[in-house]
């Protein structure tokens, strides 16, 4: 038995019992009636008086029956509460996942996250009125949805405001969030000049995790000044019954563009084998219904891959729809048509952009040499232009650029290093861009090629050991330059990716003078296939990013880049539910949109061709796999789960109250049968 | 204060009074009475209704002698005669403030009484005598006989008024010291004596007096009407008990009221006095021509 008001006992109880009390030192005033005779109501009296076992008591019973309802009363003010609950601290904190796999809708038709509010209140209704909560929701970032409080509506409001994601659940953040604010509190609370070190004012706080505990980050967790001990799992859910599209691809044939081949990777993680259909459909028509078998998605006993935590064989299967003929652009969506726990993950999709055609400019000195890097991009399915470097110079803006970006998709440098590079992709051959950071100095000719990152996608199917470069520059880079092939002292190919530019930076030219002045080879890969190759997935990588690709896709809660048209001011994008955001748009052409939480498509107006539409899905086997993990394992150690729910300390003054009201029913029984003379 | 007092009590009606000329005054024991009334007493007289022989002795009246039995057997006989007497009939109404009380109010009630039996006993030519009694004797019509005194009776019944507390004891030992003629005597009350009712009834029965104990009591004394915290006032002393009447203390009054007359009545018919309880609510002719009828006062 705990009290909420325990003070209000002492106060109901001052006030009430010692005027009851005076009262009895009051003699009762009584109605005079006359009768012919006292004799016979005398005797009674003292019959009734010899006859009462207890007739000393019987006045005083009286009192007593009033003492005790009065002090029932007080008790009852006091809000005493059945201890059912587990003792809690004065500070609480509530953390509650609200990432996508909390929508699991469960047998008695709430959503985990409807579960998890539920038991969350409980928790706030059990403090005593002295505790305070401070209320966390957590996906892939955390929010503090109220700070320390002590006003429960007011709590409990804010635990019912938050919002279903379908984000990942990450929680790293929520937790640094949470010790930072109980710190706060404990160094808050201290009265200045203490002795108290602020670092060693460890907060004493209870801390209830409502998870299904699909968290992505477990390992990462760092609790450090919350005990561990106080740290409780309340495990919300039971179903584990979902299939979920964990990838798709929808791409169009290089070579053929205008065929449109769609993929999906779809996974069952129920315990049961599942067989339904996947349809596909572009801009809302059905196009393709493939029928998908899945196997049990629990590792059977025994089998190899049990304890590698891999997918058992046959629970996850591409799904390879028919090769579609589709000129235009639109948004293809793919559909599991199947009831299962969760439905974020039953449909995903992808921004077609029209087929076009790779733009790439070449600069290069045209010389009575055969040239390399003409050859190899006049065979590649692009649209070719090619410039001299005096020309790329002297060129009108309006030709090279588009607004503020670059008129190609890709544009490629022979031996020319330049300053005039708008925003867009950069492929340089012995030359640099002539940017902050990048430097070139002296030539590297007595080293051979050290190392690469071969699963770098500009390396696919490169088999750069049998590469041979005479010499390179010696490239200065600033750190956000990522190397791709290194030399013993310096890079000879580097990525370098800066605001909306990309910048390819081969440091060693295909043709290059020699002492005497003539031109000759600085490497022979170029007669190799390998070097289309490379070429090819140069073009690709660099293209891919913005110009090519236009499948502007993303997971829930990352934020997406729009490129907006050049003389928009705001932007209005329209969320999968319906509603619409108004964003100003900055300068610089492209805005940051953050607000992607759920998945579907969103469209933006105005917008720059082929950027209109971009889609969020969820992706995430994490958060597909919907069975609740038994045990959280944080990085700081095992948190101990709730076996039961979350009891809620019941109130004990209604059963008080009827005590009460029998001790009053009592009082007037033994009031009407009281005599005393 | 709520007294229960009828203001224009009328004790006889003319129509009841007929009735009452059929009923005469009963003794339960044969009286010697001082005057020679319409009464057979147990002393031989000269009535014309003859008892017994004797034989004669010295100073016998003369007028006595059968002649004729002294003819056929030359000895000398009395002739007994039955003598008849009058019959005294005492009625002692309590007049104390107790008895001005009740709905129907005990004290006409009791006066209604004591005019019937004062009317049987004056048609009958008995020798009445009407008593208002409270802490003595008080109010007093002695001797009256004879059917045009009903009047006086009437009168002096509607003359009492009620004051005191009763006192029985005292009015006993007064009553049967100027008393000592044998007679019946009735004594119409509630018998709530605080000092008790024995010591009084034990004087009248030193006279051997053919006794009759008449309780009255309201309704509102046998079925209480109270409730809740009350301080009671003794209509009588101005004694006071403070109470709560409950259901608890209600039984245990009916019950001691119950036990009371139980004992008064054991009392009475232990020592040959005829008890009778009433109610003010049993309809007073009732009484008298049913009830009295049956216990053989009347007849």
């Amino acid at each position: 038995m705990q009290f909420l008001a325990p003070s209000t006992i002492a106060i109901a109880a001052a006030l009430s019992i010692p005027p009851l009390v005076a009262l009895y030192f009051l003699k009762l005033k009584r109605n005079v009636r006359v009768v012919p005779s006292t004799l016979l109501w005398k005797r009674s009296v003292e019959d009734l008086h010899v006859n009462s076992p207890f007739q000393r008591l019987r006045s005083s019973l009286l009192l007593l029956l009033q003492l005790l309802v009065l002090v029932a009363g007080a008790i009852a003010l006091g809000r005493p509460m059945f201890q059912t609950a587990q003792a809690q601290e004065t500070t609480n904190v509530i953390l509650i996942d609200n990432s996508a796999s909390m929508a699991v809708v469960e047998a008695d038709g709430r959503t985990r996250l409807d579960e998890a509010k539920e038991q969350a209140k409980r928790v706030v209704d059990n403090m005593s009125d002295e505790a305070q909560a401070m209320v966390i929701a957590f996906c892939d970032r955390a929010t503090v949805e109220s700070s320390f409080d002590s006003d429960k509506a007011a709590l409990k409001r804010k635990i019912d405001s938050i919002e279903q994601t379908q984000s990942s659940s990450t929680l790293s953040e929520a937790i640094s969030l949470a010790e930072a604010y109980a710190q706060n509190q404990v160094i808050g609370g201290e009265d200045l000049g203490s002795d108290v070190a602020p670092e060693s004012a460890a907060p004493d706080a209870s801390v209830f995790l409502f998870t299904d505990g699909r968290v992505e980050d477990t390992d990462e967790v760092a609790v450090e000044k919350f005990d561990v001990g106080r740290m409780r799992v309340v495990n919300v859910g039971k179903r584990m019954d979902n299939v979920a599209i964990v990838s798709m691809d929808a791409r169009r044939r290089y070579e053929q563009p205008e065929i449109l081949e769609v993929t999906a990777l779809v996974q069952n993680f129920d315990a049961e084998p599942r067989n339904f259909d996947a349809v596909l459909y572009v801009d809302g028509q059905t196009v393709d219904v493939q029928s998908v078998s899945l196997a049990s998605g629990l590792p059977s006993e025994g089998a190899p891959d049990a304890a590698s935590g891999r997918a058992p064989v046959g629970s996850i299967r591409t799904v390879a729809f028919d090769n579609i003929e589709f000129g235009g652009s639109g948004t293809v969506e793919v559909a599991l048509r199947i009831d299962d726990a969760l439905s974020t993950d039953n449909r995903a999709w992808t921004i077609i952009p029209p087929p076009r055609r790779v733009s790439v400019l070449l600069v290069y000195d045209a010389n009575p040499f055969f040239n390399p890097l003409d050859a190899t991009l006049r065979v590649l399915p692009i649209e070719l232009k090619t410039m001299t470097p005096d020309q790329y110079e002297a060129a009108d803006d309006k030709v090279l650029t588009d607004g503020r970006r670059s008129a190609f998709d890709v544009v490629v440098f022979d031996q020319h290093s330049t300053d005039r590079l708008s925003q867009g992709s950069y492929l340089f051959f012995g030359g640099t861009p002539q940017i902050d950071g990048v430097t070139a100095e002296g030539i590297v000719d007595d080293e051979v090629i050290f190392n690469w990152d071969e699963t770098h996608p500009v390396l696919r199917h490169v088999a750069v050991e049998a590469v041979e470069v005479f010499q390179w520059r010696r490239l200065r880079l600033p750190p956000e330059a990522v190397s791709i092939v290194d030399g013993a002292s310096s890079p000879v190919l580097a990525y370098l990716a800066r605001g909306p530019s990309q910048y390819l930076i081969g440091a060693f030219g295909l043709i290059v003078k020699d002492k005497d002045g003539d031109f000759r080879y600085n490497t022979y890969w170029v007669h190799n296939a390998d070097f289309i190759v490379f070429t090819y997935n140069a073009i690709q990588f660099l293209a891919s990013n913005i110009a090519t690709s236009g499948t502007m896709v993303a997971r829930p809660g990352q934020p997406v880049t729009v490129p907006v048209p050049a003389d928009a001011d705001t932007v209005v994008i329209r969320r999968p539910d319906g509603s619409t955001d108004k964003v100003a748009a900055p300068s610089r052409q492209t805005l940051q949109y953050a607000r992607t939480r759920h998945v579907g498509v969103y469209e933006v107006s105005p917008a720059v061709p082929g950027h209109g539409v971009f889609a969020v899905n969820l992706f995430n086997p994490t958060e597909s796999r919907i069975e609740p993990v038994p045990a959280l394992t944080l990085g700081a150690g095992e948190v101990s789960t709730l076996a039961a729910s979350i009891q809620v300390n019941k109130p004990a003054w209604p059963y008080i109250l009827i005590a009460l009201l029998a001790v009053l029913v009592l009082e007037w029984v033994v009031y009407n049968q009281r005599v005393f003379v | 204060m709520t007294t229960y007092t009828s203001d224009n009590p009328s004790l006889l009606d003319p129509e009841f009074m007929a009735r009452l000329d059929q009923l005469s005054l009963v003794s339960r024991k044969i009286f010697a009475g001082k005057m020679r009334g319409e009464r057979i007493t147990k002393r031989r007289g000269e009535s014309v209704e003859f008892a017994d022989y004797r034989n004669y002795v010295m100073g016998d009246d003369l007028r006595f002698l059968d002649w004729n039995i002294y003819a056929r057997l030359e000895r000398l006989f009395i002739k007994l005669f039955l003598q008849e007497e009058d019959l005294h009939v005492s009625v002692l109404i309590d007049v104390s403030r107790s008895m001005n009380w009740g709905r129907p109010d005990k004290g006409l009630y009791a006066r209604k009484i004591a005019a019937a039996i004062a009317y049987i006993g004056l048609i009958n030519f008995d020798r009445v005598s009407l008593y208002g009694y409270a802490n003595g004797l008080q109010y007093e019509l002695a001797g009256v006989r004879g059917r045009r005194l009903m009047f006086k009776a009437i009168e002096f019944l509607t003359r009492l008024e009620y004051n005191g507390a009763s006192n029985l004891a005292a009015t006993g030992k007064q009553f049967a010291i100027r008393h000592p003629q044998p007679g019946i005597v009735l004594i119409l009350s509630d018998f709530f004596e605080k000092g008790g009712y024995e010591d009084g009834l034990r004087m009248l029965l030193s006279r051997r007096y053919d006794l009759y104990a008449i309780q009255v009591l309201s309704p509102e004394e046998i079925e209480p009407d109270l409730v809740g915290d009350l301080k009671l006032t003794d209509v009588e002393d101005d004694d006071t008990a403070e109470v709560t009447v409950g259901r608890a203390l209600l039984n245990r009054y009916k019950q001691n009221l119950r036990a009371y007359c139980e004992q008064f009545k054991e009392f009475c018919t232990r020592r040959g006095i005829a008890y009778l309880f009433t109610s003010t609510e049993v309809p007073f002719d009732q009484i008298v021509l049913s009830y009295f009828r049956r216990r053989g006062l009347l007849k």
